[in-house]
């Protein structure tokens, strides 16, 4: 970042001595909070210095100090009410907040009863001459006073509301001596600069008519309608989350197609989490549609099975479309007489089996979790602990993705059997399908089927990212929390994809393996985008080809895996499609791309969207340091990688790239 | 936290009627306010020929311009004028880095409350540099009081509801209770100077920039 262009923005400073002191005159042993201030360079860490300040104001009396702490934020309410909250404050008669205004006020209100008392005078920022001035998100020189009448157009782009001591508005007052203010000597005259600038765009600079400011702008009712509504929206079912943009209307009205049968397919043996399944067939064996072709290697592992039929042709590394780096894949070359394995039977109902030989099933035909983690199923559903609720998850709160939405559409019957299945397996007492409320149609189509009464509930969601987060949504329905590093099944709950239920039901019921998937192809500049039944394996050329019209991916474009937040970008397109793969979303790349190199200015806009309370920049600040220990400190590896703080970040930092690091640093770290 | 408005429709056309454009526009924070579906409305319609147009969050970031403007520099020389649409911080970020071209705004700002840390908070703060709330139980008379009162109610206050706002509370019978709830109504005794004006932080910055 250009350093010559980042501004100080402090926001306060330690009152005068005498007056510190005369507060403490009046005490006898006060806490101190500090705030660790906001939009500034985050370069260091300089708790210190403020505190070592105020030691020196106080001398002997310094030892009224019953103890202190430093609050990242300390306006962010919701965060910081915890921390105070959690403090121990019997044993003083007072707390000292050092902070701008807000802190201190917010301190005051949620302390009621106990004296609150400012350390800190706030200032207005770094403008030396202005009024009240006030700036955006960067750090930048230019400042902006929120008139709510902009005179930037008469100006030639410069502000002589904040710029000029006088805020004169039709010309300079006549003070100015050779070309500089005469309130501040140090600075430029703004009207000489507008005229300058004026002049140079090889205009002339003529007011066209004379201005006035209206002070009554904006209206207090205005600013706390907006201040209000910003509030809820925030704070909407969850703490945290985005509303990003949710370009769903290209695909939300496509049924689900069969996608051409490809001609070769090529299945990794990898394709859940745990063990990698261990391969069954060699270099020239002919498989059918739905045979084991991999053999699942332990408890937490599944087996894989062919998509089509045809010879396979080789077993070769191939690079994985969600892990990192090259991994085995089964090339199989299609002969298209899809000819079906002889497992393959369709039943009419699953009353005859038992609990066990549904889990049996389920793990047989390889069912994972679809939402995109691909834990295995049959794992999930045999909980060492009790389990009273199962929650279905149909949020799919990412951007452009629709291929759940399309399932409960077009297939709510098949959905409620696979819930039953479940239930049977998990006897639970209650069900919740839940569904964010811009899929209503969705709603519609489950409730339709939902008319005896019964212990399963359709919650219609405010829609907000990262809701369809299993940690989010248990707290968004149930109100319990997953303790750090737990699981759902911690606090009695299991939550299962809606595509997931799908599979269940098709497994159990259709006897098909998990062999294809529903996925939704979107994005920017596709010829047929849709939502499409893709064989697993099926080549991503083959889906750019049929959806793009190309035989490469245009330079300007990339491929991720996923929806646009979440999404892993892609390198090869000779990847094949693997279970837990809920679309591809092709986007034109940003200009300006995240970085690792970027500096943070602390503006606590990550602090504000992490849905599970944490502090990202820290990750970043120290990720950027090699100090990975630091970031294990600041609970990362409670961090779901929903990605809501680089996708706000106003430097736009690689937050998640560090957060990576970080988690794998901190799971070496446990088991050396 | 800055917010965006439109300008008034026939205020921006006065500006740019029969000229070539660029259209910068931000993302507003990425904060839900920019009125992004209003700007795509008025672009859309505008007859004016558009040379380019280019979006980006955080308008108001040097770097981030800059690369913009790098990548747009043919349609930025084909166009006439630039207009944004952002708040005034990013339309003179972009007005500073193209000094020889006429850069037009088409929007308002305005601010919102708890500007100073993150976004919109039930609590102000109007860095007035001589904080008050020590005397006032922690409750700003500054930014509460429609009138920035220091030295008790205004008189006008009719059942603790003030006379300018009738929906919002007297801050003065806010910081009554609190100080009584405290037991420090004798703090109420003490008469508070006027406010300083002249108050601001260049007494900080030099003394900084005395260290350096």
């Amino acid at each position: 970042m250009n350093e010559t262009n980042l501004i100080d923005y402090t926001k306060f400073k330690l009152k005068p001595g005498e007056e510190i002191q005369e507060i403490f005159g009046t005490v006898a042993g006060i806490f101190i909070v500090y705030c660790n201030k906001c939009y500034k360079r985050f370069e260091r860490e300089d708790k210190e210095e403020e505190h070592n300040k105020l030691l020196k104001i106080l001398g002997k009396d310094a030892g009224k100090i019953v103890g202190q702490i430093g609050v990242d934020f300390l306006c962010n309410d919701f965060l910081s009410s915890k921390e105070l909250l959690s403090l121990d404050l019997s044993d003083c008669d007072g707390v000292g907040v050092i902070s701008c205004g807000i802190g201190v006020q917010f301190v005051a209100q949620l302390l009621e009863g106990k004296p609150v008392y400012a350390l800190a005078d706030s200032m207005q920022s770094a403008n030396p001459t202005s009024g009240v001035a006030y700036h955006g998100i960067s750090l930048e020189r230019e400042k902006c006073a929120g008139c709510d009448q902009c005179y930037l157009n008469l100006t030639g782009g410069i502000c002589p509301i904040v710029n000029c001591p006088k805020g004169l508005l039709n010309g300079p007052c006549g003070g100015a001596k050779n070309g500089k203010c005469e309130v501040n000597p140090n600075i430029d005259c703004v009207w000489g600069k507008i005229y300058e600038r004026f002049e140079k765009q090889g205009g002339k600079l003529t007011l066209e008519s004379v201005q006035i400011r209206d002070y009554s702008k904006p209206s207090l009712k205005l600013k706390k309608t907006l201040s209000l509504q910003n509030q809820n929206l925030r704070s909407e079912g969850f703490y945290g989350g985005l509303h990003p943009s949710e370009e769903k209307e290209q695909t939300k009205d496509k049924r689900l197609e069969n996608f051409p049968e490809p001609e070769v397919a090529a299945i990794f043996l990898s394709q859940h989490t745990g063990k990698r399944a261990k391969p069954l067939v060699k270099v020239g064996d002919k498989v059918k549609v739905g045979q084991k072709i991999g053999e699942a290697d332990g408890f937490v592992s599944v087996p894989i099975h062919s998509s089509i039929s045809g010879k396979v042709i080789s077993i070769e590394e191939r690079i994985h479309p969600a892990l990192n780096g090259k991994e085995l894949a089964i090339i199989i070359k299609n002969d298209m007489e899809n000819q079906l394995d002889s497992s393959i039977q369709p039943r009419k109902d699953f009353d005859s089996l038992s609990k066990e030989n549904l889990l049996q099933i389920i793990k047989e035909r390889g069912i994972v979790g679809l939402g995109g983690a691909m834990f295995p199923t049959h794992v999930k559903l045999s909980p060492p602990k009790k389990i009273d609720s199962l929650i279905v998850n149909g949020c799919e709160c990412e951007p452009y993705l629709n291929s759940d939405n399309r399932i409960m559409i077009e297939h709510p019957g098949e959905v409620f059997t696979g819930i039953k299945i479940v239930q049977k397996i998990l006897p639970v007492n209650k069900v919740f399908i839940a569904v964010e409320d811009n899929k209503p149609e969705a709603v519609a189509s489950l409730s339709n089927l939902l008319n005896e009464p019964s212990n399963i509930e359709i919650v219609s969601l405010k829609t907000k990212y990262p809701q369809g987060a299993e940690k989010v949504l248990i707290k968004r329905i149930l109100n319990r929390d997953v303790p750090e590093k737990g699981l759902p099944l911690d606090v009695g709950v299991v939550v299962l994809n809606v595509s997931t239920i799908f599979a269940i039901y098709q497994a159990v019921i259709e006897g098909i393996p998990l062999i294809q998937r529903a996925m939704t192809v979107s994005g920017e500049s596709l010829s047929k985008p849709g939502n499409y039944l893709v064989k697993l394996g099926t080549l991503f050329k083959d889906i750019v080809r049929y959806c793009i019209g190309e035989e490469e991916l245009p330079n300007k474009y990339e491929l991720k895996v996923g929806g646009p937040i979440m999404g892993i970008p892609q390198l090869s397109l000779g990847s094949g499609v693997i279970k837990g793969m809920t679309g591809l979303t092709i986007l034109e790349k940003h200009i300006v791309e995240v970085s690792e190199e970027r500096d943070c200015i602390r503006c606590g806009r990550c602090v504000e969207a992490c849905p599970m309370s944490l502090y990202p920049f820290y990750y970043a600040f120290y990720g950027k340091r090699g100090e990975l220990e630091k970031a294990v400190k600041f609970k990362v590896e409670n961090c779901i990688e929903c990605g809501c703080c680089e996708v706000i970040c106003s430097s736009k930092i690689s937050i998640l790239g560090f957060i990576k690091q970080e988690k794998k640093y901190a799971r070496n770290s446990i088991k050396a | 936290m800055l917010v965006t408005q439109l300008k008034p429709e026939e205020e921006v056309l006065a500006k740019i009627s029969g000229k070539r454009l660029f259209i910068f526009g931000c993302l507003g924070c990425k904060e839900l306010y920019f009125p992004k579906e209003e700007v795509a409305k008025f672009v859309d319609g505008l007859k004016e020929e558009i040379t380019g147009r280019a979006t980006l969050d955080y308008l108001c970031n040097r770097e981030f311009v800059k690369a913009y403007i790098g990548e747009y520099s043919k349609e930025i020389e084909g166009a006439e004028l630039v207009l944004v649409f952002s708040c005034g911080v990013g339309t003179q970020v972009v007005s500073a880095l193209l000094e020889g071209k006429l850069v037009y705004t088409g929007c308002d700002t305005l601010y919102l409350n708890g500007f100073q840390g993150l976004s919109a908070r039930n609590f102000n703060c109007d860095q007035c540099g001589q904080c008050y709330l020590n005397y006032t139980a922690g409750i700003c008379p500054i930014t509460n009081c429609p009138k920035g009162l220091l030295n008790g109610p205004c008189g006008g206050a009719k059942n603790g509801k003030c006379e300018v706002d009738p929906e919002a509370d007297c801050a003065w019978v806010l910081i009554y209770k609190r100080l009584e709830k405290l037991g420090k109504l004798d703090t109420l005794t003490k008469i508070l100077s006027p406010r300083d004006y002249s108050k601001n932080i260049t007494e900080y910055l030099s003394q900084k920039e005395g260290v350096k």
